[in-house]
């Protein structure tokens, strides 16, 4: 038994990661995409004539039909390339400023897809009954909003959509007269050959060629690597120019992985080469900085300047690539360039980023108010092999006494990767095991991915293929077969209305009727849905052909993009929906209640999503890599997608693909616990990195991080009801903060957290131990940890911050209340009764306020005034600072709720930024109080900032109550 | 959660909690007020603040080392003590007190308010007693095996002492032996070197010599040819079951394709695979290769090479020589040795040095001849002694490294229990693998539907991650094998057995935590310690 000697192995294990790379090959360019490449020729030759290119696009002024009652209008478009084909317009202008452009070809061999905005849009937009169109000879406009400032106006000769406010161009379509929409034709139509030297005949027969060019490029096929597209419809693309005259940032079309402002991808001095591209794929190792589609695709996007923020919303499915440049620092053009479908444009008009926010969540909805504990940390790895290593990974947390919510199971629960069916050999006792977990107050969420199986001893399968709700290929007969990771599988046709009733019924823990239904796992098991781009393993760019057929003959290519939002939005739909959500389908509501009762809030993870999917849960970023470009650029795209409309987001704690090193890994935990979605979550060939692995002092630092995210969870609730109202984002950017400070648009590696007042700037480089925060305002920011009071100023200031490994830059805003709950617990819901701590950052002026929201985090009730909503506030008068709660919830304050919440405490009050020691603190009724001051500079100051500590006001948090502090 | 729903509670609610709630005996002493009345204060245990009395256990963290808070979950990082009469007391974090749920630990209830938590003492008690017992039971039983380990590894000293002794023995005797043939081969050598190195200069001689380390290259540079190419395909063969088709890495995919066709395999990933392809192709790998005619076969390369180069050229030119060159060389005197009982060899050959001598001297016989084949002879001798003797060396060296093994720490432990196990192999069936450990010996992974086995790794030491030390029972609960066969893509593979007290020597399970790192649990009946030595420990 002589010993082998110890080999290398575990540097080979340390040096792995370098293996990392994308494969580029694998997915189109726009020069390899055959509409893309269209759209762009179209662009160069526009751009070649310059002065002489007009639009063959024109109204027909005769054929003008304005509603008679409302803001709308219809009209006939031709095109001068072929006068034959028909086109409608109908512009509508809503109840709130926003403009909708909608063009169709009407009458034609085959029929657009226009179901796009009936899967978004939450429901049809009420157009507005106020505002008259004028008819003149060479347009028509009308003229709205509160001060009669905005106008829209459309030409009629060329057709030219401009948005105005105050006399200033804000939104142009067409401007450029890139419009083409691809009318349907037959394949014979291709134009006569001309015969050589005949010079006049090319000029008559294709008299198109000046617009749409001399080649029939990639009409009627395209092969791309080892597939071939078989376009049946041929071509019927989407070509449109939006012009931005006066703004010259724009944000959004998330999901890329670029900075916040998003850089040029042509002209002069352009960052990308390729236009962004909008296209759900599972990107294997994706770069860090890219205008490549990744899994989501959201076609909204912000245009920004110092005078106002407006947006373009272009509810389309189809794969969609679009060019940003600038002509001047002041302005932006874009091009959208898309597949197929029909024109459906939003204009929203702004004027600052919140109205914009708010007119979007008019459109598609906000995120609704998830469970309470899905903020809490979540701990994910490929995977956690059995219910024992579940268990064991619960005890370790347990014995560290680090926080967790929730623990994931990724595929390799699955017998065979037959999604809901356990492997018995590893998890024998899955029941046993959630409930294990779920003792701890904490949950379990289980991926179920949207491929099936092609077994008949899988039952899901079985079913979906008896009911014939599976996706079809080309042919339209029989079940698309493709690859993915259980080998031979099919996908669910969400779009078929009999795929619905199907696919909830699975998710019934208890079986109705002797139908199949996951009886092996419990009513609060959350879902995680992954791969539903979709990806396939072996279809073109890695998922399916652009020529299978869904529901209604629809192919593939048509519903791209909001594939993966249905599929979240069914499972999402059976676990429990809000009454304010089902408009659509009302089969959702009794199959909530056959699950619990009262309804529960679902949690519902999804990788792919399109607009309106931030009503059906989170997202996260996808498979990011341990590296600090990806942690960097995760914080932005988050930004981004909060942008989007899809606040609940996250990217990998730790980098999915890599072994971090244990630096990088605190500093990601950093990211990750000032992310609204906040997991971490390895690849099955990384070494574990749970934070009870980790050595001194990293582990203790990363378990000081979860409990600061763990003490915050008021603050990120409360963060996530005002998204919830209103759909601004839950982590802000500079830009939104300060719209008229230029010198913040573009700002994208500090946010500040709803409107609580914290500003952090997570560091995400490697050996950095100070980081430089802008502040652009002149106002005093407090040092969470360390109350150092900085001071900006208007023009915008640089502060220096400590950040070494065990800091976390994170600034409070002078005139903030932060409430927290600073009781170490294993699990959110155990703080559910625990005491809050206020901190009071007193402004310049000697003020502050903030407000806090409760309800029960799990039910609906909260929709039926089940909740408190306080508001608290300090006011300095004469040497007299008075601390205030209020009640600001529009409900009963002696709901249920509260009443069974009156017993929670505030047990300490922290008055940041008070220059002297107090003479006396009182509670309401006279009670003096026990305090502690440590000195230091009043919050008009810079420097150690004096701080009062008032030990337990005995005051609820549910009532109204007065603290009154003498200088 | 429910209990605080249903408790009508009180505001503020811990106001009047006892002042040594959660304080441990040993400390209860330091939890009484300095002064008296309203008045009365109190010393944090780490001295760094006086706060009143009243502040004690008032859910309100005022010290910094949380000495204040013993019965509250105020302050952070604090310990909380549970009586739990009729059992025995726990500490718990602070952090799981209040916080709705009833700690098995504090099976009093007393770390939630109360009338949350029932008090399971008598219950919890008896249970925790009964499983006691029965682990005491197992511990004796399983004690009882272990002493019979120990027993065997004293029984196992005393053999090896025993042989080390004889050993010493037949080396001594060896060596004699050694030393005498020697000087025979010696002397026969010096007779014959002349005359052979004559001969040697034969071409004939030469050019054997050449073909001989030709084919000797020829051979090492065969074999590391074919050791390359095995490796090679075990790597391909590996990558064709292991790669992920999600990446459509088109090197990869051409790698795998280019491999199957040159292996002659089906397509392992084929979408619409054709079973008869498949079947086409088992077929042709059948089909040998056809060989010229005389020309050896891989098999009998690979076996009769080495014979071939083993072949003594000597020999051969001495008896090549026999058979070109004048007959009648062999000689009565030198066969007569074949027939002679070892004893009197020596005798005899020098006897017969003395007859040949003087048969030279008076011209007579051709011992020039013969005089290198019995030189060879007796070299051949001498080289057989000296194998025997390093035979008998190494036994004993390795006799005396398992006596120092079988007592050592680091080895088969201070008592020897563990030698009893060495080379033993335990299975477990998971299902789609057997997995098996050799104790003290290798781990392998044995797919159930066929396939070839992986190593995944061999002994290397007892726990070393943990800190415990050799000699205490803690170091003895997981063993490392390590440096098995490389994954694809990804590192060698290693297993970390971790092992309990039990009766039998068995696996209990088998889990891949990581990518190729396994951890398998069993039990054995040398880690049950007599249940005297472990009292201590479990009382406390």
């Amino acid at each position: 038994m002589r010993s082998p000697t110890f080999s290398g192995s575990l540097l080979l294990v340390l040096l792995f990661p370098g293996a990392l790379a994308l494969k580029t090959a694998d997915w189109k360019t726009c020069s390899q995409s055959g509409f893309c490449r269209r759209g762009r020729a179209l662009s160069a030759r526009a751009q070649e004539s310059a002065s002489s290119w007009k639009s063959p696009y024109s109204v027909d002024p005769a054929s003008v039909a304005v509603g008679s009652t409302q803001a709308s209008f219809t009209a006939a478009v031709k095109s001068a390339l072929y006068p034959a084909v028909k086109f409608e317009l109908d512009v509508r202008v809503h109840e709130d400023g926003v403009v909708r452009v909608r063009m169709d070809e009407v009458d034609g061999l085959r029929k657009r897809y226009d179901e796009a905005a009936s899967w978004s849009l939450i429901e049809e937009p009420r157009i507005s009954q106020n505002i008259q169109w004028t008819v003149s000879k060479a347009g028509i406009k009308a003229v709205y909003g509160a001060k009669k400032d905005i106008e829209v106006v459309v030409e009629f000769n060329p057709l030219k959509v401009t948005l105005f406010r105050g006399g200033i161009e804000q939104v142009i379509l067409n401007g450029r007269g890139l419009l083409h929409m691809e009318h349907f034709r037959k394949k014979e139509d291709k134009p006569v050959e001309a015969t050589e030297g005949d010079a006049q005949a090319v000029l008559q027969v294709n008299s198109a060629a000046w617009f749409e060019g001399e080649e029939q490029d990639a009409w009627w096929d395209e092969t791309f690597s080892s597939w071939t597209d078989t376009k049946p419809k041929g071509p019927e693309s989407l070509s449109l120019d939006i012009t931005f005259p006066n703004h010259g940032h724009v944000y959004g079309i998330p999901q890329h992985a670029t900075s916040l402002a998003l850089p040029s991808t042509t002209g002069p001095g352009a960052t990308f080469t390729d236009p962004y591209r909008l296209y759900n794929a599972d990107v294997f190792e994706y770069l860090a900085s890219s205008s490549m589609s990744l899994y989501g695709s959201i076609p909204l996007m912000h245009a920004h300047s110092a005078d106002s923020t407006v947006a373009i919303f272009d509810v389309v499915a189809s794969e969609t690539w679009i060019d940003v440049s600038h002509s001047s620092d002041k302005s932006t053009e874009t091009h959208w360039i898309s597949e197929s479908g029909i024109l459906d444009v939003f204009i929203l008009p702004g004027p600052t980023p919140e109205e914009v926010f708010a007119q979007y969540a008019r459109l598609t909805g906000t995120a609704p108010l998830p469970a309470e504990w899905a903020l809490a940390y979540h701990q994910c790895r490929w995977n956690y092999v059995s219910t024992d290593d579940v268990r064991t990974v619960q005890k370790r947390f347990d014995e560290e006494d680090i926080p967790v919510d929730v623990f994931w199971l990724d595929i390799e629960y699955a017998e065979d990767h037959k999604y809901f069916i356990w492997d018995k050999k590893t998890f024998p006792d899955p029941v046993e095991m959630t409930q294990d977990v779920e003792a701890i107050g904490r949950k379990m969420v289980v991926i179920i991915d949207p491929h099936l199986k092609r077994t008949s001893s899988y039952p899901v399968y079985q079913k979906a293929s008896e009911l014939g709700v599976l996706v079809k290929p080309k042919s339209g007969e029989g079940e698309y077969e493709g690859w993915c990771w259980p080998g031979s599988s099919s996908w669910i046709d969400f779009f078929h209305p009999g795929s619905w009733d199907f696919w909830i019924s699975l998710f019934k823990t208890k079986s109705i009727d002797g139908q199949w239904s996951w009886t092996e796992s419990t009513n609060s098991v959350g879902i995680w849905n992954d791969m539903n781009e979709p990806s396939v393993f072996n279809g073109p760019e890695i998922t399916m052909p652009k020529d299978n057929v869904h529901y209604g003959g629809w192919e593939h290519r048509d519903v791209h993009n909001i594939n993966g939002m249905l599929f979240v939005r069914t499972e999402h739909d059976y676990f429990g929906t809000s009454p304010h959500e089902c408009i659509q389908t009302n089969h959702t509501f009794q199959a909530a209640s056959l699950r619990t009762d009262p309804p529960r809030r679902p949690f519902v993870l999804t990788r792919s999503f399109y607009a309106g999917s931030q009503r059906f849960g989170a997202m996260w970023t996808g498979d990011n890599l341990g590296t600090w470009e990806h942690m960097e650029v995760g914080v932005k795209m988050v930004l981004a997608n909060g942008l989007g409309g899809m606040p609940f987001a996250g990217s990998d704690v730790g980098g999915f693909f890599g072994n971090p090193e244990p630096e990088m890994l605190v500093r990601w935990y950093v990211v990750g616990a000032f992310s609204p979605f906040f997991r971490a979550h390895a690849h099955i060939d990384t070494k574990r990195r749970e934070p009870f692995l980790l050595d001194e002092p990293y582990k203790s630092i990363i378990r000081d991080i979860l409990r600061l995210r763990y003490s915050m969870l008021p603050v990120w609730y409360t963060a996530f009801r005002e998204t919830a109202a209103t759909g601004v984002p839950i982590l802000r950017p500079q830009y939104m903060m300060f719209p008229k400070d230029k010198d913040g648009f573009t700002i994208d590696d500090q946010f500040y957290v709803g409107s609580s007042g914290l500003l952090v700037k997570p560091v995400t480089q490697k050996g950095v131990n100070d980081v430089s925060i802008y502040l652009a305002e002149d106002q005093v920011y407090y040092n969470y940890f360390t109350h150092q009071a900085y001071r900006g100023s208007s023009k915008g200031t640089r502060v220096t911050l400590s950040a070494q490994l065990h800091e976390v830059p994170l600034l409070v805003r002078g005139g903030s209340i932060i409430s927290t709950r600073e009781r170490h617990r294993r699990s959110s819901p155990l703080m559910k009764h625990d005491p809050f701590t206020l901190r009071v950052a007193l402004d310049k002026a000697g003020s502050a306020h903030g407000d806090l929201y409760l309800d029960d985090g799990d039910t609906f009730s909260h929709l039926e005034g089940q909740l408190v909503h306080r508001e608290f506030a300090a006011k300095t008068e004469k040497k007299v600072i008075r601390i205030t709660s209020k009640d600001i919830a529009n409900v009963d304050p002696k709901n249920a709720y509260a009443q069974s919440i009156a017993h929670v405490r505030v047990e300490k009050v922290v008055l940041v930024g008070l220059g002297a020691k107090p003479t006396s603190v009182q509670a309401d009724g006279g009670k003096e109080l026990e305090w502690d001051y440590t000195p230091g500079v009043a919050s008009d100051k810079q420097g150690q900032a004096g701080v009062l500590v008032v030990k337990d006001p005995s005051v609820s948090v549910v009532s109204d109550w007065a603290l009154v502090i003498k200088l | 959660m429910v209990p605080w729903l249903l408790l009508a509670i009180p505001f503020p609610v811990l106001a009047a909690l006892d002042k040594t709630h959660g304080v441990p005996p040993a400390l209860a002493s330091k939890y009484v007020p300095q002064g008296s009345g309203s008045r009365s204060t109190w010393k944090c245990l780490d001295g760094s603040k006086e706060i009143a009395w009243s502040a004690v256990n008032d859910d309100y963290c005022d010290c910094l080392d949380g000495s204040d808070e013993p019965g509250t979950s105020a302050c952070p990082n604090s310990l909380f003590y549970c009586r739990n009469e009729g059992h025995i007391g726990a500490t718990i974090l602070s952090s799981r007190v209040n916080d709705g749920l009833c700690e098995p630990e504090c099976c009093d209830g007393s770390d939630e308010l109360p009338g949350v938590c029932q008090n399971t003492c008598a219950e919890v008690g008896e249970v925790y007693r009964r499983k006691q017992n029965a682990e005491r039971k197992l511990r004796k039983t399983g004690s009882k095996i272990r002493s019979t380990y120990i027993a065997f590894a004293h029984k196992e000293q005393k053999r090896l002492e025993a042989r080390i002794i004889e050993l010493a023995q037949e080396v001594a005797t060896r060596e004699k032996e050694v030393e005498r043939l020697r000087d025979i081969a010696e002397r026969a050598e010096s007779l014959s070197a002349a005359d052979l190195e004559r001969k040697k200069e034969s071409p004939l001689y030469q050019s054997l010599l050449t073909h001989h380390t030709a084919l000797k290259s020829l051979q090492k540079e065969h074999k590391k040819h074919l050791e390359r190419e095995k490796a090679l395909g075990d790597i391909l063969d590996s990558l064709r079951t292991g790669y992920n088709p999600n990446y459509q890495d088109m090197a990869v995919l051409e790698a795998v394709r280019g491999w199957e066709s040159l292996a002659r395999l089906p397509h392992i990933n084929d979408v619409q695979k054709d079973d008869n392809e498949a079947e086409e192709a088992q077929a042709h790998e059948t089909e040998e290769e056809e060989l010229e005619e005389g020309m050896w076969s891989a098999s009998q390369i690979e076996n009769e090479l080495a014979r071939l180069l083993k072949a003594d050229h000597v020999s051969l030119l001495l008896e090549h020589d026999r058979l070109v060159g004048p007959s009648g060389a062999q000689s009565v005197l030198f066969d007569v040795t074949s027939y002679l009982p070892d004893a009197l060899l020596p005798h005899y050959e020098s006897l017969r040095d003395m007859i040949m001598s003087g048969l030279q001297v008076l011209g007579v016989g051709h011992g020039v001849v013969d005089n290198s084949a019995e030189s060879n002879r007796a070299r051949q001798a001498l080289s057989d002694a000296e194998h025997s003797l390093k035979l008998a060396r190494d036994e004993q060296k390795e006799a005396k490294e398992n006596l120092d093994d079988l007592f050592d720490p680091e080895g088969f432990g201070p008592e020897g229990e563990w030698k009893k196990l060495d080379g033993l192999c335990l299975e477990k069936d998971t299902g789609d693998y057997t997995y098996e450990v050799c104790l003290f010996d290798e781990a392998y992974q044995k797919p159930n539907k066929g396939g070839s086995n992986f190593s995944l790794g061999k002994f290397t030491s007892w726990n070393k991650r943990s800190g415990a030390k050799p000699g205490e029972l803690e170091f003895y609960t997981k063993q490392s094998y390590t440096n098995g066969a490389k994954c694809w893509n990804g590192p060698h593979r290693s297993v970390e057995l971790v092992l309990t007290c039990g009766i039998e020597n068995a696996l209990l399970t088998v889990a891949e935590l990581e990518k190729c790192e396994y951890q398998i649990t069993g039990t054995t009946p040398a880690l049950c310690l007599p249940v005297e030595e472990q009292k201590g420990k479990d009382e406390l």
